[in-house]
């Protein structure tokens, strides 16, 4: 299962589109992710603009992409968070580990 | 491996994440007929998967030949669905809290403090066989 993704000003930036369950998407998601820090990406940003919802399995590989950035000096960021996957983040309070922005653009900067 | 069995009020799935999608598939279907508004359908969405996840994950250990079975009722705007799987059981109250500091980054554990947070009810039963019957009630 293919995932967009396109790099800006040395930020990469994953398109992940759909719902994010616990099956084949969330590997390909998973896989992408560790495959671009394998690559020595430092700086990542996922867009969920295009994001359905995503469920605990979703919210851990989020955790799991910005562990092993920050263990390597890296970050990871959320763009475009839908209601429904901000409901989760603050119900987890995971919307105090990770840094949201309104836009790509915003967090590209951010950078 | 087994496709899935689909019921006038359910479906049964192998074991296997790949079938996540053809559960949710027949929850939006099931939810569609009973006209839920859409305020609710994520938040059902969401619960459900979780449960499948762990009835695949936790209580059937991904053993494809054991299965899962999900069964919907819809009754005086109160929807219930109840998700069984063919393991040996687990206790609820021995669970982490996954708010706690400690618990914070932690990668799993999440899923049944999401389904709580979504839903009206959450009943634990254990099946004849000795698995588990997790119900979720919400009232739409």
């Amino acid at each position: 299962m293919k995932i967009n993704y396109h790099e800006e000003n040395g930020v990469v930036i994953i398109e992940p589109k759909g719902k994010i369950m616990g099956g084949p998407e969330s590997t390909a998601l998973h896989d992408l992710l560790h495959d671009l820090i394998d690559q020595k990406k430092s700086r990542v940003i996922i867009d969920l603009g295009r994001v359905d919802w995503m469920n605990s399995t979703g919210l851990g590989l989020l955790i799991s992409g910005l562990t092993t950035l920050r263990k390597a000096e890296g970050e990871l960021k959320l763009a475009n968070v839908t209601e429904k996957i901000q409901s989760l983040l603050t119900i987890t309070k995971l919307i105090t580990v990770f840094k949201t922005f309104d836009s790509v653009e915003d967090a590209v900067k951010s950078f | 491996m087994k496709k899935p069995t689909y019921l006038a009020d359910g479906i049964i799935i192998a074991s296997s994440t790949a079938y996540l999608a053809d559960v949710d598939r027949y929850l939006d279907q099931k939810m569609t007929e009973a006209g839920v508004d859409e305020s609710a359908r994520a938040d059902i969405a969401i619960s459900l998967s979780e449960l499948v996840n762990n009835a695949i994950i936790h209580g059937n250990k991904k053993d494809k030949s054991k299965t899962v079975e999900v069964r919907f009722a819809l009754k005086n705007s109160r929807l219930k669905i109840t998700v069984e799987d063919q393991g040996t059981g687990f206790n609820p109250g021995e669970l982490a809290n996954p708010i706690d500091d400690d618990n914070l980054l932690k990668e799993v554990g999440r899923g049944l403090f999401i389904v709580k947070n979504f839903v009206d009810e959450v009943n634990y039963k254990r099946s004849n066989s000795g698995g588990t019957i997790v119900e979720i009630i919400k009232n739409l």
